[in-house]
């Protein structure tokens, strides 16, 4: 799976914006540290500049649920 | 001799106010969804299961814009439980589609400040069938990253299991063998917890013996005193918050929510 990777700065100026009508980007961080948005978001929006962010490889940070 | 018909002169309507506050407010004329809304609350008020819900996400007209709304109260306020996408959805008519990597919808609605613990139901009616490893919360608050304490969490499915509780350190976690459905999961004045599916009984056990979440519910995700995480993919057409239902008023609710999605066409 794939995401588009961000600067620190990129990823701040697109808090509390939205890709569409009624849905706002957020900018998350991976398991490396890189600031990523995912595709739904690039796709739908319409910002020059977020459409031509570089794209690589999503590696999430894994979460350990509590269990039974 | 021809005649021109403006169609929207003819745009059926819903005697229900509510129903048509809500049409109004999302901006649907359409009249299959006039319909199917319509008669979704007449039904809902009939039942029971409307005076019991705080929040009402019928997720219909295809739109961020659309599936915002409260149908309980569809005022673009986040004091009326409007919801608030974020991150990558896609929306749809047959529902909004998380994608399981950043998205969830913020309801506003917080239990710890509107419910009681004993007397609380979470619903969620998912068109995807999913069963990954990881922990893809589906409407949920807790205080703890791990999900140990203090959950209010439905995961319809995930290593063949759901994992569900009200006001709950961990949670029950009955056999899931397909998220797709109406969920339900409802403590109705007791620690009793009961869960159903479609409207059927799946299980029971003691619940609600800790405290909500002092946060918001997210849909999607679970908002983890105020960060979203464990993200969910399936997609949504359907979710309500609010007091607890016996199992007659579970059962009338998936008739109810089914009966909507079948005049949609997207029922599973």
């Amino acid at each position: 799976m794939q995401v588009y990777i961000l600067t620190y700065e990129q990823a701040q100026s697109l808090i509390g914006i939205q890709f569409m009508p009624d849905n706002y980007f957020n900018p998350i961080m991976d398991a490396e540290g890189n600031h990523i948005i995912s595709i739904e978001e690039v796709e739908q929006c319409s910002i020059d500049w977020v459409k031509a962010l570089p794209l690589i490889t999503y590696k999430p940070i894994i979460s350990k649920p509590w269990q039974e | 001799m021809s005649f021109l018909v403006n169609p929207y002169l003819y745009a059926p309507t819903c005697a229900d106010a509510d129903g048509a506050a809500f049409l109004s407010a999302a901006g649907i004329t359409d009249p299959t969804i006039t319909s199917a809304i319509c008669t979704l609350v007449t039904s809902m008020k009939a039942n029971g299961t409307w005076a019991k819900c705080s929040a009402i996400y019928p997720m219909v007209g295809g739109t961020a814009a659309t599936h915002k709304f409260n149908l309980k109260n569809p005022l673009d306020t986040n004091a009326a439980f409007r919801l608030n996408f974020v991150g990558g959805w896609t929306h749809s008519a047959n529902g909004a589609l998380p994608n399981g990597t950043n998205a969830y919808a913020d309801s506003f609605l917080n239990a710890s400040t509107l419910l009681t613990k004993t007397n609380t139901h979470l619903s969620v009616y998912l068109r995807t069938d999913l069963n990954i490893g990881l922990f893809p919360v589906d409407i949920g608050s807790s205080t703890d990253v791990n999900l140990g304490t203090n959950n209010t969490i439905l995961i319809t499915r995930y290593t063949n299991k759901s994992f569900n509780a009200i006001a709950q350190n961990g949670s029950f976690q009955p056999a899931s063998l397909d998220s797709r459905g109406l969920w339900n999961i409802t403590t109705n004045s007791s620690t009793t917890g009961v869960y159903y599916r479609n409207g059927t009984q799946y299980g029971t056990s003691i619940t609600a013996q800790n405290n909500f979440a002092n946060v918001s519910l997210y849909i999607g995700a679970v908002n983890n005193n105020g960060t979203p995480t464990f993200y969910s993919n399936k997609q949504n057409a359907f979710a309500s918050i609010g007091s607890g239902f016996s199992s007659t008023e579970a059962a009338a609710l998936y008739t109810a929510v089914q009966a909507m999605q079948t005049t949609l066409g997207r029922q599973v």
